[in-house]
């Protein structure tokens, strides 16, 4: 099993997270078109390579954060929190 | 061109076909493409036993070429996919100036990783009719193949483990008693007789309240289906090469006019991409962005043991399906990994869990021994359903997103292609299954009966 | 026959042991192996080969031996040349047909040229129907043991372990290795596959066994070092996370250790390679290793009169012992001087040897030394590709990842003095690696950043790596035999398969199985890759290798089980349930009552009296903040501005997509405090749901969301009497219809209990009161509730009852009448939807199928037939197409009639429509469209009382 490093947690089992997905903005959801809302709904590059995606640390933290893995390795490498948690940690 | 273009490019309903021309008229303008038919000997028990005597050698199943400069049709993934495209396109509509690409041997992806689970009882109408008419095409296709493929219909029982996995059974059984797909709900006592192993008691954690139960269900030799394919396409004058691995496509005006590989540079009209592992990355080289994320799905396989199971039984709440070759080894399959990865390294904790819930089914089976584990590679749609046909991207095919349904569907997804390709025209039995549902989100509905809802 | 006493032997003379073999009794004593007992009652013959029904004996005894597979007891394919024998063990030969003693040589020969590899793929074409007959015929060639349908006894444990460094070898290499890794500072495991420490030292000459018994004082004076025997490294995952398969515990059937090592050593020393030639297969045909386990081990004696077949040392030293056993040696073929064996004859067991010069020797025993096989797979696992090596006939480590280390015989010759040397340096790299692993871990880096690497720094201090020595290369000789002894694949099958076109080895093996049986390809797959080769007329680098897998070694599914933990989640009231004989449903997680006995006496109490549900799994988050409402607006369709305190409002969730995903009341406790609830199995979902806005899109929002589900115990009190039994044991709330109306929410003291809160809502379409006390009190107040209720005909009630009265009621389950693509206008939310709000999770999706009338409708149906119950996902079919389904259906006990919901197509949703639904003997029912989804009370008068 894949160690991912939880930027609160440090290294824990993967199986204590869920994989979100590749990270992918949230079009305007007012002025977007079907096209774009539905590209971001359902298309994904799916590289086979470096991607940064979002997990969720389900059985600890609780916190979303943004990881670079490489896709054939499952190395990981440059992580970092979602603003929230990073905004929350200062105030 | 930024990826939010291609994406929006990816998402045009698609009106372009291929140049408005039915593919046979492009065939006569790109000349040959005659079939090279040679003697081939037949598979008997009667040329085994003369051969037997005499040591004759059997001819190779199919020959290696040289790469030609070009081909009316590539067809890129030497899977169960690529060869039956190229089989029927030789032999139902006289395409044979036909190659078939695999950047290993011919079943070396999912076609030589899955489980072999062949079945139909799915929960769409479109979905029963496209894998109905595959399971029949695989009930004939030892004899039309002259290949035994040992398609054994030992029945297929997906077990329910909570009443709303009872109700999607019963769904699906309704479904497919309305499309003439012999299907139907049975209680624990009669999955007992069928097989005896199960604990069917109130027991275990998830007891067994029910079965969906698919008589015409079964497993198949999966390199026999690949090899038999590839023999007859070989037959037909298909050129086959193997270790020849795609490294661009070239495109021109919008249009396909051929692939960059390892060992040079094919020029075609039409190129399909029949890949499965690999779908994304392949449909990106034409900027054709795909719904798609890979993942490993993993098996494993355990030493031999004197036949005791004789019906594939699955289950989707505890994430197993298992099945006893005639050799006599139970093989298991899980659901696909948890997050993406083109990593077939297979990991522990799948196989932990794998062994608890075949555990949980089958109590008795706690010493047999896992001999191997391995991993294959499932492209997942978001609707758990294939994406077929054309591209924004003209010539460009795709027979892609096959999730872990993709070998059920090798000879009805061929057959459909081909048509398809002679046709430049959809056939109706793959319409449901095209790109552009994802652009007007009209997404099909096998995900109820892929994923247990609550 | 039994030796006198050798001094490496493990077998304890005075503990002599009986046990049954193929029915008959045999002696053995305490250390042996079923085999080697076996082979010291001058038994030779152990099993019938798969396919062709050829008998086999010892030819490696060790736990690679394909020929000695046995049955023992209810335990299939058991290694008897590993298994130690056990006082009263009953042991039999697994493939025996006709009978392992009779010699079915003829018959053999005259079936197998037509049983070649593949011969199943040529035949039993035509016609299909007949294939299940010809597939029984198949089948009756399954090999392997029987597997009784009896739970297997046994107790199945696992551990969790950090150790610095493991080592998977404990011959000298591992030890030396894991010796100085200690005392470099590491805590070691050092995993042996065999029942002692040692290796090959265990069966040498007296220098090999004063090493030995050093290197293990070094040992077991070591504080730091696990050893583990009769254990194995099964497999290297990601992130070097081991599978460590412990076995010969005390108490425990088998423990499988879940290992993450900070580094690998990878020591397990060379396979021994058989030799592929005619008659290679028969009993009497074994590796010098086999010879001298057999002597040096057991003490016994493998035969009388022997030829021995040599490349190398080992082979040398197997002649020394088998003449040291009184074992007459008639000859010994030196391959290194041009010497070849071509086959060996006998009928059942070996009776002559011919060799290459033409000689021929009558003997009983022939053992061949031909070379190693690299057991590369756990670097294989590692990622690595081992490369061949012409000039010592072998695969070698390539590149391996910093966390994996390799020494000993994987990694090169030399003397044992320069293996011990190698072995102590690896270790200490191993520690020093496993020194920069750990402190990248607390420092929470996962991987080396190049900077970082040891590996760089060690490049000064490098290991002089092992000599290689040059081999023959041995593979296949002059005539054809077995390459895969338990697949029964020989070099001619496989040289017939790559002349078929299955030319390279992975086809030729999926082709052929060869490299596919019990040894999984250790014993084989050099000879099969070297096979392939020769055929196809290349070398052996360019065929290239078979992927290794794991597992390293077979492991059982109940190791890889352990113990299942699947946890339970009960309400604070689950032992009265118990106490009344409640009926449990599964629900997910959650196990609770379905009913008391008679669920349509459970509604019509309702209806008519009072009644009490438990629904504690009902997922509640509190929410805190200023910004509470912002979020609820975000997550639901509806509006949450304006909600009062004191008010509750029924709000849908969609997904980015539009489709419903949960539903459930929430209600405003103060200012900035709300209290929501979702459907109990969408309860974890959706708080990560929730989480993903907050930290995600909107990291400004000032709000907290908790989960207590756990926190309350929840009872819904419903029926026309529910507020008279309230106004028993609720202080300081006024419970009047005016004080306290529908869709209102209180807190106040329950039965003594304070802080209960109380929300007026009503899913049963009943006056009822739901109540969310403490959940330590969550009995009490029950308890209290049944009591005070008793006059008034109060009755609990369970799920099916509940799912009847919202059925009447016409509330929808999310997730059984909404399905994957059903976006909330086709729910009959339309009230709920407020696309004028700025954002909410789905709002394109929801305002472009505003937009349009072509999506399924949900639609009450009342079936014509006032007897029949359609049951649930009966399908509507219209025009001879399926048109819709229904999602939910019951009798009611109130109105005396089926009563339904349904998804149906667009232009059958008009109420009035008349709709044919197919019931499951193919009969149709009709059914006609109602104007409201509730079929009782579609007013809602009785809730709002």
């Amino acid at each position: 099993m894949i160690l991912i490093p939880c930027p609160n947690c440090g290294p824990r089992n993967a199986s204590e997270f869920r994989y979100v997905g590749e990270s992918i903005a949230r079009p305007d959801p007012n002025s977007a078109t079907q096209e774009q809302w539905r590209a971001y709904l359902y298309e994904r590059v799916n590289p086979s390579g470096w991607t940064t995606e979002s997990w969720f640390h389900r059985a600890g933290c609780g916190r979303y954060f943004k990881i670079e893995r490489d896709t054939n390795s499952n190395e990981v490498r440059a992580v970092r929190l979602e603003p929230a948690a990073a905004t929350k940690g200062e105030s | 061109m930024s990826g939010r273009d291609r994406i929006s490019r990816a998402l045009t309903p698609v009106t372009g076909r291929l140049s408005g021309k039915p593919y046979k008229s492009i065939r006569n303008t790109l000349g040959k493409g005659t079939g090279e038919k040679r003697g081939q000997a037949r598979y008997s028990a009667f040329d085994l036993f003369r051969r037997g005597f005499t040591k004759d050698p059997w001819p190779p199943v199919w020959r290696e070429h040289e790469l030609s400069s070009s081909y009316d049709v590539v067809v890129v993934g030497g899977g169960v996919h690529g060869l039956a495209i190229a089989y029927y396109l030789a032999h139902r509509h006289g395409i044979t100036n036909v190659c078939v690409l695999d950047k290993s041997y011919v079943g070396s992806g999912g076609s030589g990783r899955n489980t072999a689970i062949i079945r139909s009882n799915y929960l769409t109408p479109d979905g029963v009719r496209f894998y109905d008419r595959s399971v029949k095409l695989y009930e004939n296709l030892s004899a039309e193949l002259n290949f035994n493929v040992m398609f054994s219909q030992r029945g297929h029982l997906t077990l329910a483990h909570n009443d709303s996995s009872l109700r999607t059974m019963r769904w699906r059984a309704e479904v497919n008693k309305l499309e003439n797909i012999d299907s139907e709900v049975i209680g624990p006592e009669e999955i007992k007789k069928l097989v005896p192993y199960l604990d069917v008691s109130s027991e275990p954690r998830y007891p067994i309240l029910g079965a969906l139960y698919h008589p015409p269900g079964g497993i198949i030799r999966h390199d026999a289906v690949v090899w038999g394919y590839a023999r007859g396409a070989d037959t037909a004058g298909v050129h086959i090469h193997q270790n020849t691995e795609v490294v661009g496509i070239n495109v021109s005006s919008g249009r396909v006019t051929g692939v960059r590989t390892n060992r040079g540079d094919i020029s075609a009209p039409i190129v399909v991409n029949a890949t499965a592992g690999w779908a994304s990355l392949i449909s990106n080289m034409v900027g054709v962005r795909m719904p798609i994320t890979t993942s490993p799905l993993q098996a494993a396989v355990t030493e031999p043991v004197k036949p005791f199971l004789n019906t594939v039984v699955v289950s989707g709440s505890l994430h197993v399906y298992m099945s006893q070759t005639d050799r006599g080894e139970l093989v298991f399959g899980a659901s696909v990994d948890p997050f993406p990865s083109y990593s077939m390294r297979g990991s522990l904790d799948f196989i932990e869990g794998l062994a608890s819930h075949v555990l949980e089914l089958m109590p008795a089976l706690s010493k047999m021994r896992v001999l191997r584990q391995w991993a294959g590679l499932c492209d997942m749609t978001p609707d758990y359903s294939p994406i077929m046909g054309f591209t924004p991207v003209e010539g460009f095919l795709v027979d892609v997103g096959w999730g872990t349904y993709g070998f059920k569907a090798g000879p009805v997804s061929g057959e459909a292609m081909a048509q398809l390709i002679a046709d430049n025209k959809t056939p109706q039995i793959i319409e449901a299954f095209a790109l552009e549902r994802f652009g007007t989100g009209e997404l099909l509905g096998e995900k109820g009966a892929a994923s247990v809802g609550h | 026959m039994r030796l006198s006493l050798r001094p490496g032997e493990v077998i304890d003379r005075s503990r002599p042991l009986r046990f049954t073999w193929n029915g008959h009794d045999y002696p053995a004593f305490l250390g042996d192996t079923i085999s080697s007992a076996l082979a010291a009652s001058g038994e030779r013959v152990m099993s019938r080969s798969f396919k062709y029904s050829r008998p086999r004996g010892v030819l490696t005894a060790d736990s690679l031996d394909p020929g000695c597979i046995v049955q023992v007891g209810d335990e299939p394919n058991v290694r008897a040349s590993h298994r130690r024998v056990e006082d009263g063990m009953i042991a039999s030969p697994q493939n025996v047909w006709p009978s392992l003693r009779f010699d079915v040589k003829v018959a053999n020969r005259a079936v197998s040229r037509f049983l070649s590899a593949g011969f199943y793929y040529k035949t039993f074409m035509k016609p299909q129907r007949l294939w299940p007959a010809y597939e029984a015929v198949l089948k009756r060639f399954a090999s392997g043991g029987v597997i009784s349908n009896r739970p297997a006894a046994g107790y199945f444990d696992k551990r969790y372990a950090h150790p610095d460094v493991v080592v998977a070898g404990g011959g000298p290499a591992g030890m030396s290795a894991a010796v100085a890794a200690a005392e470099a500072g590491a805590q070691v495991m050092l995993v042996e596959s065999e029942h002692e420490l040692g290796g090959h030292l265990r069966w040498g000459g007296a220098h090999e066994l004063s090493v030995l018994a050093e290197l293990k004082a070094a040992v077991s004076a070591t504080n730091s070092i696990e050893v583990l025997i009769d254990s194995v490294v099964a497999g290297r995952y990601d992130g070097n996370f081991l599978a460590i398969l412990q076995r010969s515990l005390p108490g425990v059937t088998e423990r499988l250790i879940k290992a993450r090592a900070k580094t690998l050593i990878v020591a397990p020393g060379l396979i021994e390679r058989p030799y592929v030639f005619a008659g290679n297969d028969l009993p009497g045909v074994m590796l010098s290793g086999a010879a001298r386990r057999l002597i040096n081990l057991w003490a016994v004696k493998p035969g009388t009169r022997a030829v021995v077949f040599t490349a190398n040392s080992s082979g040398d030293a197997a002649a020394q012992d088998l003449e040291g056993a009184g074992v007459e040696v008639c000859c010994v073929e030196d391959a290194r001087r041009g010497g070849d064996v071509v086959r060996a004859s006998g009928s059942a067991t070996l009776q002559s040897v011919e060799c290459g010069d033409g000689r021929t020797y009558q003997c009983d025993l022939l053992v061949t030394a031909t070379g190693w096989t690299a057991p590369t797979s756990l670097l294989n696992m590692a990622g690595d590709k081992p490369t061949y090596d012409e000039r010592a006939a072998r695969f070698f480590p390539c590149s391996l990842p910093e966390d994996v280390l390799a020494t000993g015989g994987i990694t090169g010759d030399g003397s044992l003095e320069q293996i011990l040397e190698h072995a102590a340096h690896t270790g200490r790299l191993a520690a020093g690696r496993a020194r920069v692993a750990g402190g990248r871990l607390r420092k929470g880096v996962p991987h080396a950043a190049p900077t970082d690497s040891p590996v760089a720094e060690e490049q000064s201090n490098a290991i002089t790596a092992l000599p290689v020595d040059a081999h023959v290369a041995l593979f296949r000789g002059r005539t054809h035999g077995f390459v895969d002894f338990s697949e029964d694949v020989s070099s001619k099958e496989l040289e017939a398969a790559v002349a078929e076109g299955y030319s390279s080895i992975e086809l030729a093996k999926r082709y052929t199985t060869a490299t596919m049986g019990s040894a999984q390809g250790k014993l084989e797959v050099v000879n099969a890759v070297a096979v392939v080769a020769a055929a196809t007329e290349s070398t052996i680098t360019e065929t290239g290798t078979t992927v290794w897998r794991p597992p390293y070694a077979p492991i059982t599914l109940g190791a890889l089980a352990g113990r299942t933990l699947e946890p339970v989640r009960y309400s604070p009231m689950q032992s009265w349930h118990e106490a009344r004989g409640a009926t449990p449903l599964v629900a997910g997680a959650w196990i609770r009552p379905d009913h008391y006995g008679n669920p349509t006496a459970e509604v019509r109490n309702v209806r008519s009296n009072v009644g009490l549900i438990d629904v504690t799994p009902l997922g509640k988050f509190d929410l805190r903040g200023p910004d509470a409402a912002k979020l609820l607006s975000q997550l639901y369709v509806n509006k949450w501005a304006k909600l009062a305190v004191g008010s509750v409002r029924y709000g849908v969730m969609c997904a980015e997509d539009g489709v419903v995903l949960d539903d459930g009341v929430t209600g405003r406790l103060s200012d900035d405090n709300y209290l929501m609830t979702a459907t109990s199995s969408g309860a974890d979902t959706l708080l990560e749901w929730a989480e993903s806005w907050l930290q995600t899109e909107h990291p400004e929002w000032r709000v907290h969301i908790t989960p207590v589900t756990s926190d309350f115990a929840s009872i819904n009190v419903a029926g026309p009497k529910s507020r008279t039994l309230l106004e028993r044991l609720v202080e300081n709330v006024d419970l009047s219809a005016e004080a306290f109306p529908y869709m209102r929410v209180r807190r106040g003291r329950v039965a003594g209990v304070e802080d209960c809160l109380m929300w007026r809502i009503g899913f049963t379409g009943e006056l009822s009161f739901e109540l969310h006390v403490p959940s330590s009190y969550g009995l009490h107040v029950w308890e209290s509730l049944m009591e005070q209720g008793a006059d008034l005909g109060i009755a609990p009630f369970g799920i099916e009852a509940q799912r009847i009265l919202r059925l009447e009621k016409g509330h929808l389950i999310v997730g059984q009448d909404t399905d994957g693509l059903t976006r909330a206008y086709s729910a009959e939310l339309d009230w709920a939807i407020k696309l004028d709000k700025e954002d909410f999770s789905g709002k394109p999706e929801l305002s472009w199928q505003a937009e349009r009338s072509d999506w399924p409708k949900l639609v009450g149906l009342r079936p014509e037939d006032v007897t029949v119950v359609p049951p649930e996902a009966s399908q509507i079919v219209h025009d001879g197409a399926i048109a819709g389904r229904i999602t939910s259906s019951r009798m009611s006990p109130t109105l005396g009639r089926p009563i339904c919901l349904g998804l149906v197509a667009p232009h059958l949703a008009e109420p009035g429509t008349e709709l044919s639904i197919v019931l499951p003997a193919g009969v149709r029912a009709r059914a006609v469209v109602t104007e409201h989804l509730a079929h009782f009370d579609p007013e809602g008068q009785r809730l709002r009382g």
